[in-house]
C-alpha cells in the first residue's frame, strides 16, 4: 500500500532529536504496549506482517498524529476485535466481561520472555532456487500492491547490483495477508545514490536495501 | 535515506566529501551490527579500555568513537 508509512525519500520531515542518554522507554505504557503486543502475538491469531500491515492501515492523519507505540496499541486493539479476544464493551468500560473468551493455555511469564528475546524468526530453511546471484544487475519491479509489501516506493523501477543472497525468508506480501509463506531468498541490494535521487546526490555514496525474490527483475 | 550527511549533521557528525557513505535501509527480519572505526592513539589500549570507548551513537552509525572515554554507555 502506497501509505504515509513508507517515508523513505521524503523531506521536510523536521530534524532528528537527538537525546541524550535516551531511555528504552519514555513512559511506563509503552513498555506496556511493547509487551501486551508481543505477548497477544503469541496466541498466532495473526503474524508479525499482519500486524504491520495493520499499522499501515491507520488513517494519514492519525498516524502522523501518534507516537510510535499509540500505533502499536491502537492495530494491536483492532486485531484483537476483528478475532474476538475483546468486545468493544469491554474496551469502553475497560473491564473484561466474565463469559469474555478466555484463551488456553494462558500465556506465563517465563513463555513471554522467550518471546520477546527471541522472537518468531521469518528465515525458512527450505531448499529454494535464488533466481539471482551477487554481482547481477537486477531492477526493482514497479509495483504497487494495495495489500501489504515491503518494497520501498523510493527504489521501484530502479536498477542496483546483488550485493548479497540472505538467505530464504517468507514473503511478507503474502505472510501479512495469510495467503501463504511463499518462502523465497532476500539479497542486499546496493544502488547508486544518484540512481535513487539523481544528479543531487553525491557519486560515492549509495543504498542498500533488503528485497525478496519476487520484487526483483532481471537487467 | 535522501540526504544521509544533512542527517547524520543532525546527530553531530559531520563528514567530509571523501568519505563514502553506505545506507543501509533494513527492510526485511534482518538487522546489522555497526563495528565503530578504532580511533588513532588506542594502539596499546586493553579490550576492557576500548570498550569503555564506545557509545550508543556509535554503535547505530551515527558517532564516531574517540580516544576519549564518554562515560555513559547507554
Amino acid at each position: 500500500m502506497n501509505g504515509v508509512h513508507d517515508l523513505g525519500g521524503m523531506q521536510d520531515m523536521g530534524p532528528v532529536q537527538a537525546e541524550k542518554n535516551e531511555p528504552v522507554f519514555h513512559e511506563p505504557w509503552q513498555a506496556r504496549a511493547f509487551a501486551c503486543t508481543r505477548a497477544m502475538g503469541g496466541w498466532r491469531k495473526w503474524n508479525l506482517d499482519a500486524m504491520r500491515f495493520q499499522r499501515e492501515q491507520i488513517a494519514p492523519v492519525d498516524y502522523f498524529r501518534m507516537s510510535h507505540y499509540e500505533r502499536w496499541i491502537v492495530a494491536l486493539v483492532e486485531l484483537m476485535l476483528k478475532n474476538g479476544m475483546v468486545t468493544p464493551a469491554e474496551l469502553e468500560s475497560g473491564k473484561s466481561d466474565p463469559g469474555s473468551a478466555k484463551l488456553t493455555p494462558p500465556l506465563t511469564a517465563e513463555k513471554a520472555q522467550i518471546l520477546v528475546t527471541k522472537g518468531v524468526p521469518e528465515s525458512r530453511d527450505v531448499a529454494v532456487t535464488a533466481r539471482f546471484h551477487t554481482g547481477e544487475r537486477v531492477r526493482a519491479r514497479n509495483i504497487n500492491p494495495v495489500g501489504h509489501t515491503r518494497l520501498v516506493r523510493y527504489a521501484r523501477g530502479k536498477t542496483g547490483t546483488i550485493h548479497m543472497d540472505h538467505g530464504v525468508f517468507l514473503f511478507p506480501d503474502t505472510n501479512a495477508l495469510f495467503l501463504g509463506e511463499k518462502p523465497q531468498h532476500v539479497y542486499s541490494v546496493r544502488f547508486t545514490a544518484r540512481e535513487l535521487w539523481g544528479e543531487q546526490a553525491p557519486p560515492q555514496d549509495s543504498v542498500y536495501i533488503d528485497m525478496w525474490d519476487d520484487y526483483l527483475e532481471p537487467v | 535515506m535522501i540526504d544521509p550527511r544533512g542527517v547524520l549533521r543532525e546527530f553531530g557528525l559531520e563528514l567530509s566529501n571523501d568519505v563514502e557513505v553506505r545506507v543501509w535501509d533494513s527492510t526485511a527480519e534482518l538487522r546489522y551490527l555497526v563495528l565503530p572505526e578504532r580511533p588513532a592513539g588506542t594502539e596499546k589500549m586493553s579490550e576492557e579500555q576500548l570498550a569503555a570507548l564506545v557509545t550508543r551513537d556509535s554503535m547505530i552509525g551515527v558517532g564516531k568513537v574517540t580516544a576519549q572515554a564518554q562515560g555513559a554507555r547507554a
